[in-house]
């Protein structure tokens, strides 16, 4: 299918945290209760609509779990957005963000946009960690923040659109450097803007591209 | 350099071998103790010239040198690159090692010494890690080697090299980095590097197709010319293949990422094929392969299904589909075209459609299915193909109802064609043909035409057959039975196992499930004497298969038996084979099938593939067939007849209990519909209810701008009212905020207040206006008091008037405002449909107000003309009035002036009176008689007198 952009992203965070559900949510429209374990990195993808715009979205969903942590770290680089996920039941998880925030920083490019994702708010009753707390840490770190349900589907939807919004929005601003498809960014085959800014090489590019 | 040609002369002499190893031990000294690089660079360099010779010697010796050259010597690109050469020709088994057949150590086989010192070097996982970081080395003397000895490593280490190259952070990226390089040399060795890395490793596999390979990939083939590429084009189509072969999630990644529209174009291989190269041969063979990676049945259902999809939406099916009809392509394309195209369509309706209505470009056009069909039961195409082709029926056939009823169809009397050859008449050829093969084949092709198709069974039941001129037709389930029974015949005809086989497993899936066939069956009484007879019999182990077939087919008819025919009851089935065979033997026969060698192979995959035409013995539909089957019949055949009853009963109740559930299925399939039907009217009152509420924000807006156009109004009116004057104002107004009301009804008051100062002033001036008339004596004036006086009256009364239709209008205002609230918070409830009637209500009785406003205003304007020039004669009336006054005062005066005049004619009268009565007096005395006149004259006087005194009295009055 035609697209304009195409942006890749990843999901991380504690083991258990929701990070499959929340890509099965997106792009399946359903919650999977009994916890499968993920081996290694899955993948998943989905259209969406940006200003009018075709984006593609391919998610690459990875394992929480530490003996994993080598092999997930090898998708930092190429993503252009990145869920970083924890469980509001559980505290730990999101005492473990430092962790994994350093750890993305380290491998990524300095322009990934970091998404803080405080999920299953379904489970009020079990809540350890106040949302307060989430946006704190998200202010401190430069990180958008939103709570969400992977069971519900609350603001799941709206936590990847508004990543997919944040990395269109730095194209614009031509922080991102489209040309290089190491950064997770690639120019759909129909779409040759040159008045776009940072753009003048990416005619060329999707030209070359296409065939 | 004197030093090197040394060496080399020493080694060619007598006795190499010792100054060989001596050399080496030098070599390394000096490449450990040397101060000077160049000298540590020649010992390296004369390292790497001896190690294919001198392999074992150079590795155990040189190895810890080499490896720390590479760590500290990193600045100088060329020590390096010898010291990885060495290192790439120790652990190479590729090198020419014919020198070393005098080697001591000849025993060793060369592939274990390169295993053995791979794992010596990769002991120290920083090596390897060492070895990663120097590939980011742009010279080409460092990351050639570097390449090759990685490669290596990674074919003798592979699952070590893996993990490690896994764990360091960069290591795949850096490793995906080579495919970029300008050169082509270390690109294409990057393209072997990463098969050996990707090899049966899925999270590499993962992280490389992440880094983009399959577009590197494909740029790569197309750059190359595709099919027509060389060996680079190979590699890549391998790599593929290692990215995608049961990897679901790199299956999903390649699909979601539009690759499989760029296949399409490496199967647009032109007609004229002027030239298969074998290396094109190759290339094509992959480029299929990878297209049936991508479907092939052992990928979960979901992901095969929408690649297949992508497959025909693209155009690769139809692709393959005219290569599969093309004239020239070579044997072994063709048979993997046919398999590729099977794969395509295997359970895929759209593609099954598709690929019934390709047709071969012959004359007259053939459909591609009877043309396939005819290679099938050709003894002279060969076995591959025929199997391909097979394969091919059986992928269209599969869960496709609609083409099993077509293919039955073209056998039915009524639907024949005489004219073109069918599918049908092909495949009965093929059942009776002399070639065991063909038999074999269609039997199989036939049977799945039938799979899970009851309606097919029953359909294929009526298929006659004209066997030879004058004898009778025979149906088809009759001349297969027949030759069955008449083994003997066959065993001219070579392979009758696989003829009897493949007729009994038609047999089988014929009558499974259908107690209609199983009656015709039993109908011949030939039948039963024959199953039993093979089952029975103690035949060789070549017959082992077909006596479990025929327990098979037994045990189908009692276990599908309807107990229609007398003779042939499940019960006395079931007592001959107690009598004839014995349950044990019948069991025993019976499992033969499953035991045997052929079974589990074609029970793992549904394509048919055999080694030899002679194990062309089962299908992979039929095996699990078998497998459902087996279980059921041993129950039965060992269940007495009581318990068969009971079973009857048993059943019956589970028929009732299926028509019950049944039944609730109805039900629940109709509350589905329902629920569905409320679904949709729940969307489609929930889209009315999204327009209704869009068209009351738009009416709210329409609303709120009518409010403005009022405020808007307000104001203007407010202005005018400043220049009408005070009294107008209030009516012209007609907003709805409280405030304004409030004001207006100040305004009111204000206006009412006016109207009794001025009903004060009018009532002093009617007073005055009264005396003055009271005093007139001109009439005149009085008529205009009087006129003065109606009018001001009528001025009155149109006040009154006029304040009756504020207050009027006031309340109308008030109600308005009422309304205005009340339809406000009605839009707000979402109630759209009478708010939007008492929306447009509201907007008429405001376009009537706005009207009556105007009608009023109009209306107060020609009052208020009127009353300024009632003022104005009013004022003219006032000032006649005044003038009335004056000219009275003038009056007055005159009046008091003719009062003084009568006083002084009165005094001058008395003195007169007094003069006559004292001249009568005097007249008297002088005798003179005195006339009464004077008398009268004198009362004449008096009566004056008191006239006078009246009229003073009036004008005193007057004057107070």
């Amino acid at each position: 299918m035609a697209y304009a952009y195409l942006f890749k992203y990843i999901i991380i965070g504690d083991t258990g945290v929701g990070k499959s559900c929340l890509l099965l949510q997106f792009t399946d429209k359903r919650f999977q209760p009994v916890h499968d374990l993920t081996i290694g990195v899955e993948f998943g993808a989905r259209m969406i609509t940006i200003d009018g715009k075709q984006i593609k979205l391919q998610i690459w969903d990875t394992a929480g779990q530490e003996s994993f942590r080598s092999i997930t770290r090898s998708y930092y680089r190429g993503a252009a957005g990145a869920l970083l996920v924890y469980d509001i039941t559980r505290r730990d998880t999101f005492n473990h963000l430092t962790t994994w925030l350093e750890d993305a920083r380290q491998h990524s490019n300095s322009n990934m946009v970091i998404m803080l994702i405080a999920n299953k708010s379904d489970l009020e009753s079990r809540r350890e960690v106040k949302k307060e707390e989430g946006e704190a840490f998200a202010r401190e770190h430069g990180l958008i923040f939103m709570e969400t349900s992977a069971k519900t589907a609350s603001n799941v939807e709206e936590a990847f659109i508004n990543t997919a919004k944040e990395i269109y929005e730095k194209i614009q601003e031509g922080v991102f450097d489209i040309n290089n498809e190491a950064n997770g960014i690639k120019i759909g085959p129909q779409h040759s803007t040159p008045g776009s800014p940072g753009s003048h090489l990416g005619g060329q590019q999707a030209g070359g591209g296409c065939c | 350099m004197n030093f090197l040609r040394g060496v080399m002369g020493g080694q060619q002499t007598s006795g190499a071998q010792q100054s060989g190893t001596q050399t080496i031990q030098k070599l390394c000294d000096r490449v450990a103790s040397a101060t000077l690089l160049d000298d540590r660079r020649d010992a390296v360099r004369a390292l790497k010239s001896l190690s294919k010779k001198y392999r074992f010697d150079v590795a155990t010796q040189a190895m810890d040198h080499l490896i720390n050259v590479l760590q500290t010597d990193r600045s100088d690109s060329e020590i390096i690159g010898y010291a990885l050469d060495t290192l790439y020709n120790i652990m190479s088994n590729d090198a020419d090692e014919t020198a070393e057949s005098e080697d001591e150590n000849q025993q060793i086989a060369p592939d274990d010494l390169g295993v053995q010192f791979s794992e010596t070097f990769i002991n120290q996982q920083e090596n390897i890690t060492l070895l990663l970081s120097l590939l980011e080395e742009f010279d080409f003397h460092v990351r050639w080697p570097g390449v090759k000895l990685l490669t290596t490593l990674l074919k003798h280490q592979g699952p070590q090299v893996q993990q490690t190259v896994l764990v360091s952070p960069m290591g795949v990226s850096r490793l995906m980095d080579l495919l970029d390089d300008s050169r082509e040399v270390i690109r294409n060795d990057g393209l072997l590097l990463l098969q050996q890395l990707t090899k049966s490793n899925a999270a590499i596999q993962k992280i490389v197709a992440f880094e983009n390979a399959y577009e590197r990939l494909l740029d790569i083939i197309t750059e190359e010319g595709s099919s027509d590429g060389g060996i680079v084009v190979e590699d890549c189509l391998l790599l593929l293949q290692n990215l995608l072969k049961y990897n679901n999630s790199n299956q999903n990644f390649f699909k979601e990422g539009s690759y499989i529209q760029r296949m399409k174009p490496w199967f647009e291989v032109g007609d004229d094929n002027s030239g298969w190269s074998a290396q094109k041969v190759t290339n094509l063979h992959l480029m299929l392969q990878l297209v049936r990676v991508l479907v092939s049945p052992v990928n979960p259902p979901g992901a095969t299904n929408s690649c297949q999809k992508s497959m025909f939406q693209c155009g690769l099916l139809q692709q393959l589909c005219i290569i599969l009809m093309a004239t020239g392509v070579p044997a072994d394309i063709l048979t993997e075209t046919i398999n590729t195209v099977s794969e395509v369509i295997r359970g895929s309706q759209v593609n099954q459609d598709y690929f019934a209505s390709v047709n071969a470009p012959s004359n007259p056009p053939r459909p591609a299915i009877v043309v396939l069909l005819m290679s099938m039961v050709n003894e002279r195409q060969p076995f591959v193909l025929r199997c391909a082709v097979l394969y091919c029926f059986q992928c269209f056939l599969y869960k496709n109802e609609k083409g099993q009823g077509e293919i039955v169809a073209t056998l039915l009397p009524s639907t024949i064609d005489a004219n073109a050859l069918s599918a049908g008449q092909l495949l009965c050829g093929g059942l009776f043909s002399t070639d065991s093969l063909s038999n074999w084949c269609a039997a199989v092709a036939l049977a799945h035409a039938l799979l899970d198709n009851a309606t097919q069974k029953e359909q294929l039941l009526r298929v006659q057959l004209a066997t030879s001129i004058g004898n009778p037709p025979v149906s088809l389930l009759q001349q297969c039975t027949n030759i069955l029974s008449q083994g003997d015949k066959l065993i001219r005809r070579g392979s009758k196992v696989q003829t009897r086989v493949g007729l009994l497993m038609l047999l089988c899936t014929w009558l499974t499930n259908c107690p209609i066939a199983v009656t015709h069956f039993l109908h011949n009484a030939a039948n039963v004497p024959f199953l039993t007879a093979q089952i029975s019999e103690n035949l060789g182990e070549e017959e082992h298969l077909v006596q479990g077939l025929c327990a098979l087919l037994l045990g189908i008819c009692i276990y599908y038996n309807d107990n229609s025919l007398e003779n042939n009851t499940k019960d006395k089935l079931k007592q001959l084979i107690e009598k004839r065979i014995g349950k044990e033997n019948f069991t025993e026969k019976l499992g033969f099938i499953t035991k045997h060698e052929f079974y589990s192979k074609a029970a793992q995959k549904p394509q048919p593939t055999f080694s030899s035409p002679d194990h062309m013995l089962f299908d992979h539909e039929f095996t699990k067939l078998v497998k459902e089957l087996e279980v059921v019949i041993t129950k039965a055949i060992y269940k007495s007849s009581e318990e068969d009853k009971k079973e009857e009963e048993v059943k019956k109740s589970l028929e009732q209990h299926d028509s019950i559930v049944s039944h609730y299925k109805s039900i629940i399939r109709e509350q589905d519909i329902k629920m569905e039907e409320f679904k949709q009217t729940i969307a489609s009152l929930q889209s009315t209810n999204e327009q209704n509420q869009s068209t009351i924000s738009l009416q709210l807006g329409q609303i709120q701008q009518h409010k403005d156009q009022y405020n808007l109004l307000k104001v203007q009116l407010g202005k005018d009212s400043q220049h009408h004057g005070s009294q107008n104002s209030t009516t012209q107004m007609n907003g709805f905020q409280p405030e304004d009301v409030s004001r207006l009804k100040g305004e009111v008051e204000e206006l009412k207040r006016q109207q009794d100062i001025l009903q004060g002033e009018l009532s002093e001036k009617n007073v005055l206006i009264e005396s003055l008339q009271q005093s007139q004596v001109d009439g005149q004036t009085d008529q205009m008091t009087e006129e003065i006086q109606k009018e001001l009256e009528t001025l009155r009364s149109q006040l009154h008037v006029q304040s009756a239709e504020i207050n009027r209008l006031q309340a109308e205002r008030m109600e308005l405002l009422q309304k205005t609230e009340t339809s406000g918070s009605l839009s707000a409830s979402g109630d759209s449909s009478v708010n939007s009637q008492s929306n447009t209500e509201m907007e008429q009785k405001v376009a009537e107000l706005l009207k009556e406003i105007a009608g009023l205003k109009e209306h107060l304007k020609n009052q208020s003309e009127e009353k300024s020039s009632w003022k104005q004669q009013l004022d003219t009336a006032q000032s006649t009035a005044a003038i009335l006054q004056d000219e009275n005062q003038k009056l007055k005066q005159e009046v008091t002036e003719s009062k003084k005049e009568q006083d002084d004619l009165l005094v001058l009268l008395a003195d007169q009176d007094q003069k006559i009565f004292s001249l009568k007096k005097r007249l008297k005395e002088l005798g003179e008689p005195v006339e009464d006149e004077d008398d009268m004259e004198s009362g004449d006087a008096g009566d004056e007198d008191d006239i006078d005194d009246d009229d003073e009295d009036d004008v005193r009055d007057e004057e107070d």
